[in-house]
């Protein structure tokens, strides 16, 4: 008997036998189709929560160096240097220096006041820290090592920050604060009273209206750190931002940094240092901690996914044992006119395999329409949330199912057709 | 020598004590082209001699040579190919397959012995011919009578044109009248050079053989030729 004729018996014993073919395949259908499902929507969860983190973190290192001894910025500058002279990791890097002391911000008829501690107002119920202006010192490269993105205009350019000419960049709430929907490149304001020109703004990082890192970056107010001298009173910069080409960059460049910063500040045999005190740290350890959350719940749902395709594994088990038993007498039949116990054994096996890629499929295309449905229900929930299947997912369940069903349909029929014709026979 | 048994044993639960001897050491030689009835009360055994003798089951203790072959040197696909090419089979409870219609039922044996798709179906329908259900070749064993669905195993019998047909009760499950449909049938074939071998508890359907072996508790009691007024 060939294949041919092997495919041709199996397909019309599933023919024949519609509710017992469907029966097996729905054991199937649920496990494959849960398992693609609930593994899009965690990873479309996962995702999520990584892209939050990405837009804090990614690849940039928060470092914060203070000497004791200079007054003058020079550990400022030599930081400053060397992390230029990394321009194989680094891709930016800038003072990020806030001025802590209360600046009055004008355009036109309004006027705001930066780090208003004094003046809190909670009447309206809301958190006014999520409102209040921050006038932040940085380089030509502030923007791109905070992953701002220009929403119109540029940025501070090299010269105007070494010339310390009196521009600046606005945060998207910062601008709409001042500006409300007008665009505010090319105006004026003054700070302190002293007039700066505003050369561009920043897209808002839309964290939501809750977030208070997200509402303190989108309220900035940012201008060149030479201005630290007549703004600031000459306070000591002492926090940077560096910003890395890629996640590899980073750990390179904390692991220079570091060695370059404990020798500016050597320690004793205590532990401690003389002169100075440093640290830095990379908000992609953020995102390390978030991916092994992630990792964490895909593990759970990977369990959740696994004891669901083991269910359907069951009931896939159970209808072909069922189904193979009551078949024995068949198999006895087939051998008493001549069946070789490998051409029954191949007819079963092609039953099988039909059986549960059929179901397979139709599991895998239940696992999509379910993973769109779930999308569109979690997108009230989740903003912006995309929720695809992964083919990987698909293709595996697909695999695991149709290999338990063949493995379960097989192996009574390799047992059955073992057995003396005249016991199969028998059997009823 | 077609059938060649010497010794042959069938035991269960051998050395327990509910050990069954169904063959108590039988000895039995069939000629080509003779026309066997094996009789015996229910249990004598001859049920279990007509399945060792098929090759459907294996003797406890025994020789067996079919066609000089010595049965129990025979691997599993060999033994296939003997029911398969050897030996056709027609059981008292037709054992068609549900499923199918008579002519693939008819067909199945030949594609288990690798008839081409351009030949089979014509076999096929001309052993369903033989025995007058050509005209049902696509009806399935439930919309059938107890008669035609016998005729219908005889058809799978002997369309691979097996030296040799085993009955086992064959009319056993038929009114009188169909019974003797199949008995004629079974004459036909021994007319053209079958070796039919017609196992019964009916002296009457014994009584249709040239040569009857009686069985008792798994022996042979009796063994011999007797006239008949068809032959």
């Amino acid at each position: 008997m060939n294949l041919w004729q092997a495919f041709k018996m199996a397909f019309k014993s599933i023919a024949m036998k519609k509710t017992r073919s469907f029966l097996t395949m729905l054991g199937i259908i649920i496990g494959v189709a849960s398992v693609v499902i609930m593994v899009s929507v965690m990873q479309g969860q996962n995702e999520k929560n990584m892209e939050y983190w990405k837009k804090m973190g990614d690849n940039k290192i928060d470092l914060y160096a203070y000497s004791w001894m200079d007054m003058e910025n020079e550990t400022g500058e030599k930081i400053f240097d060397y992390c230029l002279s990394l321009s194989d990791l680094v891709v930016g890097v800038t003072p990020k220096a806030e001025i802590n002391s209360t600046i009055t911000i004008q355009y036109g008829a309004k006027t705001l006041k930066s780090n208003d501690w004094e003046n809190m107002d909670y009447s309206s119920g809301k958190d006014p820290y999520l409102t209040m202006l921050h006038v932040y010192l940085g380089s030509d490269q502030f923007g791109i090592c905070n992953n701002y993105t220009l929403a119109s205009g540029r940025e501070m350019s090299y010269l105007e920050v070494e010339k310390a000419l009196p521009v600046c960049v606005l945060g998207s709430g910062a601008k709409e604060q001042l500006f409300g929907f007008t665009d505010p490149v090319g105006e004026t304001i003054t700070l302190n009273g002293d007039p700066f020109q505003v050369v561009g703004w920043y897209r808002s990082f839309n964290m939501g209206e809750e977030n208070y890192t997200g509402s303190q970056m989108d309220n900035a107010v940012v201008i060149p750190y030479t201005f630290n001298r007549t703004m600031n009173n000459n306070n000591t910069i002492d926090q940077y931002v560096v910003k890395a080409k890629d996640s590899l960059s980073t750990v390179e460049a904390m692991t220079k940094l570091d060695s370059f910063l404990s020798g500016l500040f050597p320690k004793d045999e205590n532990g401690q240092s003389s002169n100075g005190y440093y640290q830095f740290g990379s908000n992609d350890s953020f995102v390390e901690e978030q991916e092994k959350a992630n990792l964490m719940q895909s593990l759970v749902m990977g369990a959740i996914a696994g004891i669901s395709l083991l269910v359907g594994g069951i009931g896939i088990m159970n209808i072909m044992l069922v189904t193979v038993t009551e078949r024995t007498r068949e198999i006895g039949i087939r051998k008493a006119i001549g069946a070789e116990r490998s051409s029954i054994i191949t007819q079963f096996l092609i039953e099988a395999a039909v059986i549960c890629s059929i179901g397979g499929l139709i599991g895998i295309a239940i696992g999509y329409v379910g993973t769109m449905i779930a999308g569109k229900l979690m997108e009230d929930v989740f903003e912006g949330i995309i929720l695809m299947p992964e083919p990987f997912i698909a293709v595996g369940a697909f695999l695991f199912s149709v290999v338990l069903g063949i493995i379960f349909g097989m192996y009574p029929a390799i047992k059955a057709s073992g057995l003396q014709p005249v016991v199969a026979l028998r059997a009823d | 020598m077609l059938i060649d048994i010497r010794n042959l044993y069938k035991i269960y639960n051998e050395g327990k004590e509910s050990e069954v001897r169904a063959l108590d050491g039988v000895s039995l030689q069939i000629d080509k082209g003779e026309f066997v009835a094996i009789v015996g009360q229910s249990g004598s055994g001859k049920s279990t001699m007509m399945n060792v003798l098929g090759c459907l089951d294996i003797p406890t203790y025994g020789e067996y040579y079919l066609d000089g072959n010595d049965i129990n040197s025979l691997n599993d696909k060999q033994l296939a190919r003997i029911r398969n090419r050897e030996i056709g089979f027609i059981f008292q409870g037709y054992n068609l397959i549900q499923e199918l219609d008579a002519l693939e039922n008819v067909t199945l044996p030949l594609i288990y012995r690798g008839v081409s798709v351009f030949d089979r179906e014509d076999m096929a329908m001309e052993a369903l011919a033989k025995v007058g259900m050509d005209d049902r070749a696509h009806h399935r064993p439930s919309e059938m009578s107890g008669g035609q669905q016998q005729r219908v195993a005889i058809a799978r019998a002997i369309a691979t044109s097996p030296p040799i047909i085993m009955a086992d009760e064959p009319t056993g499950a038929l009114d009188s009248r169909t019974g003797r449909h199949v008995i004629e049938i079974l004459r036909d074939l021994y007319r053209g050079g079958t070796t039919i071998l017609l196992i019964t508890h009916d002296d009457g359907i014994a009584a249709t053989a040239k040569r009857v072996v009686r069985l008792s508790d798994g022996r042979i009691i009796s063994d011999k030729p007797q006239e008949v007024d068809w032959a």
